[in-house]
């Protein structure tokens, strides 16, 4: 045979499959700042070690060249040093490995959370109903009929922010007030295209008038902060604050003429 | 021209082109006032007087740039007109500790120069300043160098006699600021709390500078008693940056209380020795905005909570940092505090039934249909002890009160140079398993605190500090379970591979 020297078969399969892997870490992790959760990661390795695995031991000829090396670590009498070697470290990876998945952690449960939960048709506020579907912002109107107006309402919002919203969500709006790191679950950033870019004024409304104990089961676990507003704030005063919110961050609200 | 000189003209020249390049960016406070008209009206005020809508509702209130006061600059002590980098440097990165975020993710870097210059026109300030602080050679921090500052700090009482000997700023004396408003000593064992950052270099500035507005003094001004040399300040600097508790550091990682299992008796005070092998775990606490009365001007930032238990008990122990020692009636806590002054206090809250699933009750105080019990521990009076108190609650609403005696609930507490620390005790189980948490180890159970300030605008009932639901967890004994697990395992491995060498290698004689 005029084979070329070239990397051994087992090196070259090890070698894949951790080049799969760092790539997979270099562009979620590194390049997207998006962190691939571990089990996911899991998952995927799985399927990448079996594809590979598969394309290895593809022809008899590929398979015997894999284990080659492996049969002659346990058979060929020279290789006795290292096969020691190997012996000792393998049932001591295996045994740390067990006692490390024994040993019991002791850390904080997982909490999920549904940041959106699906609101209801209708809730109850202010000692009345109100039609989520047919909810609307009473001032929105003013943003085209009358700007001078509409920023008066939006600046009297920014008020009502300031004095009671902003110790959580933030001067900036970016859900990093003085006292958000002593929430837990930390307060929404309307800053980020994901929040309130993505909903209607009315659901806006809900959320702030029934607050944390107005959550639909389905939100459960049930630990959000947001106070009741509807025992401090009046139905004028939200609807002036979701202006501010929007006005501030430079987003719309969702709405059923836009769709 | 020796080399040495040619490298120290070169550094002269970068330093001179690095000053220069902070000047090149002048702002122009035309433009600085539209982003300030958008951006900081809201705490400072459109007249720049820090009376925007948010000034009653912060604690330190926001900055009046009218008054001309700078708290961090870089000037000399005699001159009051900070630096463009000094103003610049605050918009930048925020003031830790305050409501002043960092605005560098918002705003360019030539907004920030533009409100540099809008910002300094409210005080008129127009030129920079004439005179440096003069920073010496720096000395580098080391046990020696904390050791001398330890002792010039100390000295006559020169920093002792507001920061308190441990540095926590604990009140010997009522400070106010230039415009009457109460103030306090900076707890230096929190420099995470510092407004100007706590690397040596920047103490020193605020030694050197004084903070304008307030009574901390300059101590390079030659006609102070107190005068300290530059390496005099250097020390003190190293010795400030040494004091730092990082115990009482949050880990936003770390939100599980694990109280170690003990043989024998638990401890039943705040000082027994063994609580110093236990692990802190620290939480910030924010004030009470969900209900009742509101709160926005809280002192009590952080807990830090450490537990126990042996067989029959459970042990807490909650530490915080409290300037004043409120004692209602007591003269010297009544000259301290602002009046009405109350009893200090701190709560720890509790699920009665550990949930299964992941539902909690309301942190508020529980709900109708998860309850909670509330351990009260209040300082007591001139004429009256400490006491504890149990309460059961389904909300603010229905708060019943029970005989914490009744099921064997203790406090005990010890203040100490700005520090209280209380001890509670319950039995694991009590005899009202519909009324009462009954502890399980092992298991994962809801937890939260709350906190009170007597001497801060008297803090009580609703009026106070909090954490929402964090975690208590019994750590059971590991035992030798896993170790036998694990020795079994790697036995099977080891003859595995025995075997197959074995019958490999017979296999040619076969």
């Amino acid at each position: 045979m005029t084979q070329k020297r070239r990397i051994p078969r087992l090196l070259q399969l090890a070698l894949i499959v951790i080049g799969v892997y760092f790539s997979f870490v270099l562009v979620f992790d590194v390049a997207l700042h998006q962190l691939i959760p571990k089990s996911l990661l899991t998952m995927y390795m799985l399927f990448v070690v079996a594809g590979v695995m598969m394309v290895f031991t593809f022809t008899e000829e590929g398979a015997q060249e894999l284990v080659g090396p492996i049969k002659a670590l346990v058979e060929d009498p020279s290789k006795k040093m290292v096969r020691n070697i190997v012996f000792v470290i393998v049932p001591l990876l295996a045994g740390y490995y067990t006692y490390t998945k024994m040993v019991p952690s002791f850390e904080a449960p997982m909490e999920l959370r549904t940041i959106h939960p699906a609101p209801p048709g209708k809730f109850k506020a202010f000692g009345k109903s109100f039609n989520l579907t047919t909810l609307e912002n009473p001032y929105r109107k003013f943003q085209k009929e009358d700007p001078a107006k509409f920023a008066e309402l939006v600046k009297a919002g920014g008020n009502v922010y300031i004095q009671n919203c902003q110790y959580c969500h933030g001067d900036k709006l970016d859900g990093r007030g003085p006292y958000a790191s002593g929430l837990n679950p930390t307060p929404l950033n309307f800053q980020d295209v994901g929040t309130i870019a993505q909903l209607q004024e009315s659901f806006l409304f809900w959320r702030i008038a029934t607050g944390g104990p107005g959550l639909p089961a389905e939100a459960a676990p049930w630990i959000s902060s947001m106070p009741v507003w509807q025992n401090f704030l009046t139905e004028d005063e939200i609807w002036k604050v979701i202006l501010f919110l929007y006005d501030y961050t430079g987003r719309s609200p969702r709405s059923w003429a836009n769709e | 021209m020796s080399s040495v000189n040619k490298i120290a003209l070169l550094a002269f020249c970068t330093a001179l082109f690095m000053a220069g390049s902070a000047a090149a960016k002048p702002g122009t406070a035309a433009k600085g006032k539209e982003i300030y008209d958008k951006r900081c009206t809201w705490c400072h005020g459109a007249e720049g007087d820090g009376g925007g809508a948010a000034k009653d509702r912060l604690n330190p209130p926001p900055r009046d740039f009218t008054s001309g006061n700078y708290k961090i600059r870089s000037s000399d002590f005699a001159d009051p007109t900070p630096n463009d980098d000094d103003v610049f440097r605050m918009i930048r990165d925020g003031m830790p500790g305050t409501a002043m975020p960092g605005w560098s993710d918002l705003l360019a870097e030539q907004d920030m120069w533009d409100l540099v210059a809008y910002v300094k026109s409210f005080a008129k300030y127009e030129k920079p300043p004439a005179k440096q602080v003069e920073y010496g050679t720096q000395i580098a921090s080391s046990a020696e160098s904390i050791e001398k500052g330890k002792k010039l700090f100390e000295d006559g009482d020169r920093c002792v006699e507001c920061h308190g000997k441990t540095g926590k700023g604990s009140a010997s004396k009522r400070l106010k600021g230039d415009a009457g408003e109460r103030t306090w000593p900076r707890n230096l064992t929190k420099p995470w709390t510092f407004r100007g950052s706590n690397d040596p270099k920047d103490i020193y500035t605020r030694i050197s500078t004084g903070i304008a507005g307030t009574e901390m003094p300059s101590f390079a001004d030659p006609k102070s008693k107190k005068k300290l040399t530059d390496e005099e300040r250097w020390h003190v600097a190293n010795y400030v940056a040494s004091l730092a508790k990082t115990d009482k550091k949050v880990n936003a990682e770390n939100t599980v209380i694990k109280a170690d299992m003990v043989e024998g008796e638990l401890p039943n005070t705040p000082e027994d020795e063994r609580w110093e092998k236990t692990t802190p775990t620290t939480f910030y606490t924010v004030p009470q905005i969900i209900g009742g009365e509101r709160y926005f001007t809280p002192s009590n930032d952080t807990i830090t909570v450490r537990a126990m238990y042996n067989n029959k008990m459970v042990a807490m122990l909650l530490e915080w940092d409290d300037r004043t020692k409120s004692i209602p009636g007591d003269d010297n806590a009544e000259k301290l505090a602002d009046a009405p002054i109350a009893e200090d206090g701190v709560a720890v809250q509790l699920p009665v039934v550990i949930p299964h699933e992941m539902k909690k009750p309301y942190f508020g105080m529980g709900d109708a249909a998860n309850p909670v019990n509330i351990w009260h521990w209040k300082s007591g009076t001139k004429d009256a002890a400490e006491t504890i108190n149990l309460l059961s609650s389904k909300g603010f609403k229905e708060i019943e009160k029970r005989d914490a005696a009744g099921v064997g609930l203790k406090a005990k507490a010890i203040y100490s140079d700005g520090t209280w620390k209380v001890i509670m005790t319950r039995p694991l189980t009590t005899s009202a398993a519909d009324k009462d948490i009954q502890f399980v180890e092992g298991k994962f159970i809801p937890v939260a605190f709350a906190a009170w300030d007597g001497s801060n605008n008297g803090e009580k009932g609703s009026k106070h500090t909090m954490t929402t639901w964090y975690w208590l967890l019994l750590k059971p004994a590991t035992g030798s379970k896993p170790l036998i697990t694990a020795l079994a395992i790697a036995g099977l491995f080891l003859g595995g591979l025995l075997w197959w060498a074995r019958s490999a290698t017979k296999k040619p004689a076969a």
